[in-house]
């Protein structure tokens, strides 16, 4: 399914919702729009448009204006409205945000929407995600529970425990949406496409703290590459970026530390 | 399956978390020890605010010239040596000057040359 149709698809689907532009109390705004029509020509475009919005105008709500009333052939990805699908990921003048969680009220001036930085550009705003979730398969980021699962007893159902503060230590990082907005915020992804990235070092962090989890060995052989955790210069812009507060900065260079023992452990064991 | 598992143990980066430590310890030096060392050497002394004879030529190659000597040397040379040899390369792969395999020799050579020779001044002095 190209992303087109995705897109058309999920204006349709909740098209009812997307004209919230209350008509009362508005002023006009002048965004700019960097545009990619690879049917068209190789070249991008900035295209502008102005648009009437209120205090509560979010940009994907003034996305989903312009997409309904102003230019149909606009694409860009969205889904929840609510920051938690992690699709409306755009740069809002070079700063990488969630269109539903960006307001157009916090802006004097120019807005320039642009597709997440580091990205190939499929066309428009959508992006085209696949090397970080190739990076997010890498490390794992599921429960590897080694023992083999047992038959369901109804009568001693078996169950995983884990205590408050078993779970207070990994929850922050346990919050990643996968909106991408912390690769296209990392200077060394964009540098290099190889490396890991934050978000996917991250949840590998969050399994390999889950006390339920035994699949720390394998994300470590993962994590302690060049193009694992060594790439990370702790630029920290990830960490102001995430739209969830989850710190990937943090974890990836508690990543570091765990790397560092990994090593010695296996240098001792030869 | 195993070829792929194979291929990331290959990659595997141990030479990494030494570099790292050595950054890490660094940083702290320069962070907490420098300020200080800069202030009384750099600061207060050429201005004649320490007793003259606070470093004079005995009571400095006396303090130097031994082991807390060899101690303070390496903690306010070498490993400050390592920590900027460290935001060196990623510096230079940040402007995509040279190769990243090159720079490591370069800068982690050169850090270690100039620890080796300070730390064989201290010892030189030492066992005169």
């Amino acid at each position: 399914m190209n992303t087109d149709q995705i897109t058309a698809k999920r204006v349709s689907a909740d098209s009812a919702s997307t004209n919230s532009i209350n008509t009362n109390n508005t002023s006009t705004k002048h965004i700019s729009v960097k545009r990619y029509l690879p049917d068209n020509s190789a070249e991008t475009f900035w295209q502008e448009y102005d648009l009437p919005v209120d205090d509560s105008t979010s940009l994907l709500d003034a996305l989903n204006h312009i997409k309904e009333q102003l230019d149909s052939t606009l694409s860009y990805r969205w889904s929840c409205r609510m920051a938690i699908c992690g699709s409306c990921g755009v740069m809002v003048n070079g700063i990488p945000k969630l269109g539903c969680k960006t307001f157009l009220r916090d802006y004097e001036g120019d807005i320039r929407i642009e597709p997440l930085a580091h990205f190939p550009v499929q066309r428009d705003l959508v992006v085209d995600m696949e090397i970080f979730l190739e990076h997010l398969a890498a490390v794992k980021p599921y429960l590897i529970d080694d023992n083999p699962v047992k038959p369901y007893d109804p009568q001693a159902p078996e169950t995983y425990q884990q205590s408050p503060e078993q779970l207070a230590r990994y929850k922050q990082f346990a919050n990643c949406i996968n909106c991408g907005l912390c690769y296209s915020a990392c200077p060394q992804f964009g540098l290099n496409p190889e490396f890991l990235g934050p978000a996917a070092l991250t949840l590998a962090h969050r399994y390999n703290l889950d006390s339920r989890d035994h699949g720390k060995k394998q994300r470590m052989a993962e994590l302690n590459r060049h193009d694992g955790v060594w790439s990370c210069t702790f630029v920290g812009f990830c960490s102001k970026v995430c739209p969830k507060h989850v710190d990937p900065a943090a974890a990836v260079n508690q990543g570091k530390v765990e790397a560092a023992k990994h090593t010695l452990i296996a240098l001792f064991k030869g | 399956m195993n070829m792929h598992k194979d291929d990331v143990q290959h990659k595997q980066a141990f030479d990494e978390p030494l570099w790292w430590g050595l950054f890490s310890a660094g940083g702290v030096c320069f962070a907490v020890l420098l300020p200080a060392v800069i202030l009384f050497i750099a600061v207060l002394l050429p201005l004649g605010l320490l007793p003259a004879e606070a470093l004079s030529y005995e009571r400095a190659s006396s303090l130097l010239f031994s082991v807390p000597g060899f101690l303070f040397i390496g903690a306010v040379v070498c490993l400050p040596l390592f920590h900027a040899a460290h935001r060196l390369r990623h510096g230079l792969f940040d402007i995509s000057v040279g190769s990243d395999a090159l720079n490591k020799k370069l800068m982690y050579g050169g850090a270690a040359l100039l620890s080796v020779l300070a730390l064989g001044i201290v010892v030189a002095g030492f066992l005169r």
